[in-house]
């Protein structure tokens, strides 16, 4: 749809781009880390992009990923990068839509943050470091947003199970909700 | 912690004590840290704001959300695509129909049916939808009112809330928690006499809105309670993210339904109200318009909507008929999978959003191929504002934090999800 | 001579091993064609004729399991004429199905659902009345036949002549009236029977152990090892709400292939039996702290001298629990080292899964206890003379055979078990620990290979990992190991143990939702 937006960013950024692609109506840019803060703030200023209104923030964890039909090169495996952070942007004047997708490895989930840029993202990143443990560099304020600062994991990581209880309050006269040892 | 003398600078913005004049020369009060915590009546749902306040006016807050915090995302995960749907009704639960559409549109989006739906799946979805977005507009307009002190128009509007409630209790069986919609269409076609019960809705709503304009748009305390209140700009606006009523009182000229048209919305007339200064009473007048733009829509709706199915013809999606089912075993298998399994939605990834009651509500879903989301992202409006409330309820006064909060609309249950 | 080829499915080119067959080949694209009576594990027969495909330059549509693949092949499953030929294939299959999956174990991993949902999904075009076969056939101890539910794919034929060796099943009849029967004068008896109820597409084969106890689409599915014996054969725990409901075997083509037998199966319940829930104390129930003070203080006496101490390693636990006790046996420099196990079974050994050694972890204890350096003796080489200056005896497990029982009695015996039955009954102090599907660990088969358990679900009450019971008797009595998670333990362990520094330690699984699995039937 806003293939335009996509070639412009190919043109300028290339070298920044791991790839762009579209689907289902939305146009998207993986970039490399490194770049983003660069890309991003091109495609703010730049009169032609104007992509003044952030829309979302969030990752994806791709440790179960196992698509149904497709080739087994397709599914995770050890080695490919576990997180994407995904940002949807929008133009207001020019009404197009563009998302930027960054592939994060496993052991090192951070990338530079975007809340001076874009206000927004500000508790969105909370939001995302809350929920997957994505560390946003330069972000102003970064703590838990949803849950209490006690917690420990990040719940919707893949490998957090879902039955999980962690109360604040804990009770000395019952057992552990699992024990310890055999925390699977 | 600075001396009083400069707290005194910061705070009251004089240079000394002499300085004051003499009703004004009083001990400086030191900056006070006051909870309006989750358990508050003006705190819709349950939001935490730590006021760190001088006097009565507020120097600082620092808003804390996830009191209500369900994991719907994580739950999502771990449900079929159709069991999604009761979780989306309690995402923002004064209009959950919208929410349904807006997961179903996800769905049908990563299924290749955006578009091909029956039309009066289509009519219908608009029609609870706007009735929805009625509801909510009623709720927060007649809560905000009720807040300042105007418990009429609050009664009023409830009242009118009620009558729309009951009407889409007939059509989908519950008042809230509607699971009205499908992937591929509605889970059942309205009741019979649904055409003149809501011609007849519409008409007493109209009514009842001309009374409680009457009660508040030229009302003195209203006025001077609203006006003036928690002034965001066009700008900050936009870059806050803020959407729906909020960004139109400002000035931005956004509105899914007509910039990003989905379903039938672009068969319909209707304007989109845009205030000029941002503060609350223009998001006040804002939604109280929209109130009578969805009442012009479905006016319309009822007018234009045709016969027909009400899900697609499409298997994948669509439940066989229970005589079959229980007759033959294809059709049992299908109805089967159908449950079990899910809906199964094709690998890849879509957003899809909606004019929610607060603005552009959208899912950002991943779908592998099997009955369930992979992940199901929401990507809820009130959350977005709620981020904006800190900045604006600064340097005013304790009391204008509840209108503030009353006009952002946050609801709870989107904004933690 | 290359030993790949590489052919074109759909239009991608896809690289294989010579003499795959196109369906296996297909699949590593990702495209699933529809089979009943093909299975990867035994004979191929094209029986079922639902996996026709086009093939160019071959007039006719070819069955895509049997047809080896070829340098330049060029294959379409998606074109009209192959879809159709499936479709109606399908459509065959089910004119005469009974409308039985709301009582059919098999819903929710039945391959006809899937493959009709998946690859039809057509109306029936049906309305004369099904023929109607025998519905509850009792064909042998385990297992009931439904023949109408039979779409006579021959897996269970097959899988009776290739994994047990004895031919068992047939078919009778023909035409619509053809139905699955028993051999004449057998039954289905033969030790693998339960392997054609997973073989089954279909619900007509059910396992009498596990029909009506529980819907597959509820169950999680963890992998683990059995313990049944010394095979180790690959499984998945069916686990909801705490508890097993069935064991089905794993593909692992270096073990077990895809099969398992029938005692294995059953060694789940064991897991439900007589538990050790909580600490005892003289045979009554002690808080945790209170045990361990306890087991300390009796022991702390004798370790004085250690000579008086024995420390029995048991071969029906893990290598942690087991190296977690050697390693506790090391510092305390007992007198005496037992390897206790589950007596032998000779006639077990048939040459095919079962071995005599029914225990799972014989190799590994032997390993671990050589690595350390301890001189162990089996227990039933005891029966003659326990050492005479022995006092005091920590036990792993719950059997001792061969273990003189008067002698026990005079014994203070720590007995560090899962169940409470034989050494356990009688101990001064028992400390609950968790089973083989309780915590994660591993396990080391006949053939020195080392295995992989996950933790299904939690241990029943207040038992706990066994590493982590000895580990917490040996902070009592002075020994420190710190250990917080199976992990180090592994990590210590193959830092000792030669034969395993090569052997990884893989992530934690989290159970898979049978539900969301995609009917893997």
């Amino acid at each position: 749809m806003s293939q335009k937006v996509l070639d412009a960013l190919t043109a300028t950024h290339g070298a920044a781009l791991a790839r762009t692609g579209s689907a289902h109506g939305d146009d998207i840019a993986w970039v490399r880390r490194e770049s983003l803060l660069e890309v991003a703030r091109w495609l703010r200023d730049d009169p032609a992009m104007a992509f003044d209104a952030p829309v979302f923030c969030t990752c994806i964890d791709w440790l179960d990923w196992h698509p149904v039909g497709r080739p087994a090169s397709e599914h995770w495996s050890e080695g490919k990068p576990r997180f994407t952070v995904c940002y949807q942007l929008r133009s207001v004047a020019h009404r197009h839509r563009v998302r930027l997708e960054i592939e994060l490895p496993e052991e090192d989930p951070r990338l530079p943050s975007l809340a001076e840029l874009w206000p927004a993202f500000n508790w969105q990143e909370r939001e995302t470091f809350d929920m997957y443990g994505v560390r946003f560099d330069g972000h102003p304020d970064l703590r838990r947003i949803y849950m209490y600062e006690e917690f420990v994991g990040y719940p919707l990581r893949k490998d957090y199970p879902k039955e999980k209880r962690q109360p604040l309050v804990r009770r000395d006269d019952l057992p552990e909700n699992p024990p310890a040892s055999t925390e699977r | 912690m600075p001396d009083t003398r400069t707290l005194k600078q910061l705070v009251l913005g004089r240079k000394d004590v002499q300085d004051l004049s003499d009703n004004e020369q009083e001990l400086p009060p030191e900056l006070m840290t006051v909870n309006m915590g989750p358990s508050h009546p003006a705190m819709h749902g349950t939001v935490r704001i730590v006021l760190t306040v001088d006097g009565e006016r507020v120097v600082r807050g620092d808003v804390q959300p996830g009191y209500l915090h369900r994991c719907f995302e994580k739950e999502s995960e771990h449900a079929t695509y159709t069991q999604v749907f009761p979780y989306t009704d309690r995402l923002n639960y004064v209009s959950p129909m919208i929410n349904n559409v807006g997961w179903a549109m996800v769905g049908e989006k990563l299924l290749g049916l955006t578009g091909k739906l029956p039309r009066r799946t289509e009519y219908i979805r608009v029609i609870v939808s706007e009735m929805s977005r009625m509801t909510d507009h009623l709720t927060c307009v007649g809560a905000s009112a009720m807040e300042l002190g105007a418990f009429t128009p609050f009664r009023y509007l409830l009242k009118c809330r009620e009558w729309l409630y009951e009407l889409l209790e007939k059509v989908s069986g519950a008042r809230l928690t509607h699971s009205y919609v499908r992937i591929g269409g509605v889970s059942k076609d309205l009741p019979s006499d649904f055409h003149a019960d809501l011609t007849l809705a519409l008409d007493r709503i109209e009514g009842v809105l001309v009374e409680c304009e009457g009660l508040l748009n030229n009302n003195k305390i209203f006025y001077d309670r609203m006006s003036g209140i928690g002034v965001m700009t066009r700008e900050h606006a936009i870059a806050t993210g803020c959407v729906g009523p909020i960004a139109r009182a400002c000035g931005v000229d956004y509105d899914v339904r007509r910039d990003y048209p989905y379903s039938i919305y672009p068969e319909l007339e209707f304007d989109v109200p845009l205030g000029t200064t941002g503060d609350c009473l223009d998001r006040y007048l804002v939604r109280l318009e929209e109130i009578k733009q969805s009442i012009r829509m479905l006016r319309q709706c009822l007018a234009q909507i045709p016969d027909g199915p009400v899900m697609a013809d499409d298997h994948r999606v669509a439940l066989p008929p229970k005589r079959d089912t229980y007759n033959t075993i294809e059709s049992m298998i299908r109805h089967f999978k159908h449950i079990m399994d899910g809906v199964r939605v094709p690998p890849g990834e879509a957003y899809a959003f909606v004019e929610g009651g607060n603005g552009e509500l959208g899912f950002f879903v991943v779908a592998d191929g099997t009955g369930r989301p992979y992940k199901a992202y929401v990507r809820s409006p009130s959350f977005v504002h709620l981020s904006t409330a800190g900045d604006l309820i600064r340097d005013h006064l304790i009391a204008d934090v509840v209108p503030i909060f009353g006009m952002i609309n946050m609801i709870g249950g989107e904004c933690d999800k | 001579m290359s030993d790949t080829v590489t052919l074109t499915i759909d239009g991608k080119p896809v690289t294989v091993a010579k003499g795959t067959n196109v369906l296996e080949a297909a699949k590593t694209l990702g495209v699933e064609i529809s089979a009943f009576c093909y299975h990867p594990g035994l004979p191929i027969v094209a029986q079922c004729r639902q996996c026709l495909v086009s093939i160019e330059k071959n007039p006719k549509l070819q069955p895509s399991c049997q047809q080896v693949v070829a340098d330049g092949m060029v294959v379409h499953t998606t074109d009209p004429v192959s879809t159709l030929a499936r479709k109606q294939q399908l459509e065959f299959t089910l004119v005469n199905h009974p409308i039985d999956c709301p009582i059919c174990d098999k819903a929710g991993e039945c391959t006809l659902q899937k493959l009709y949902f998946d690859h039809d999904n057509a109306d029936s075009r049906v309305d004369t009345p099904k023929v109607h076969k025998a519905k509850v056939v009792d064909i042998g101890p385990h297992i009931v036949l439904d023949q109408e539910r039979c779409i006579l794919c021959s897996r269970c034929i097959r899988t009776c002549d290739h994994v047990s060796g004895q031919h068992q099943l047939e078919f009778a009849h023909r035409s619509d009236h053809e139905l699955l029967t028993t051999a004449p004068g057998e039954q289905l008896d033969n030790p693998y029977s339960l392997n054609t109820v997973d073989v089954c597409p279909v619900g007509a084969l059910t396992a009498k152990d596990f029909r009506f106890t529980m819907r597959a689409w509820e169950l999680d599915a963890t992998p683990s090892i059995c313990n049944g014996c010394a095979t180790g054969c690959n499984i998945e725990i069916h686990h909801k709400n705490e508890r097993a409901w069935r064991l089905v075997p794993r593909h692992n083509p270096d073990v077990n292939d895809y099969w398992m037998c029938d005692e294995g199966r059953f060694t789940y319940h064991d897991l439900r039996e007589h538990r050790l829930a909580g600490p005892t104390v003289e045979g009554l129930p002690a808080s945790w702290d209170r045990a361990i003070a306890s087991a300390a203080k009796r022991l702390g006496v004798f370790l004085k001298d250690p000579a008086q101490v024995g420390v029995v390693l048991s071969a029906t636990c893990s290598n942690e629990d087991n190296y977690a006790l050697a390693r506790l046996a090391k510092e305390w420099k007992v007198g005496l080292v037992l390897v206790a196990g589950k007596p032998p079974v000779p006639a077990r050994a048939d040459g095919r899964l079962r071995v005599a050694d029914v225990n799972p972890n014989a190799a590994g204890v032997k390993a671990i206890a050589a690595a350390l350096g301890l001189a162990t003796t089996p227990s039933f080489e005891l029966d003659r003379a326990p050492p005479a200056n022995l006092r005091a005896l920590v036990v792993l497990g719950d059997v001792l055979p061969g273990f003189d029982a008067a002698r026990l009695k005079e014994l203070e015996v720590i007995a560090v078990a899962s169940h409470e039955r034989g050494v356990v009954t009688g101990a001064r102090v028992a400390l609950p620990i968790a089973a083989w599907a309780e915590a994660a660990g591993t396990v080391t088969n006949a053939k020195g290979r080392v295995q992989r358990m996950h933790a299904a679900f939690a241990p029943p009450g207040q038992a706990i990992a066994g590493w982590d019971a000895i580990a917490r008797l040996g902070h009592a009595t002075g020994v420190k190991l710190a250990w917080s998670h199976a992990r180090e333990v592994w990590k210590d362990m193959v830092a000792q143990v030669a034969a395993w520094k090569d052997v990884t330690w893989a992530r934690e699984v989290r159970p898979l939702a049978l539900r969301f699995a995609g009917s893997r039937g």
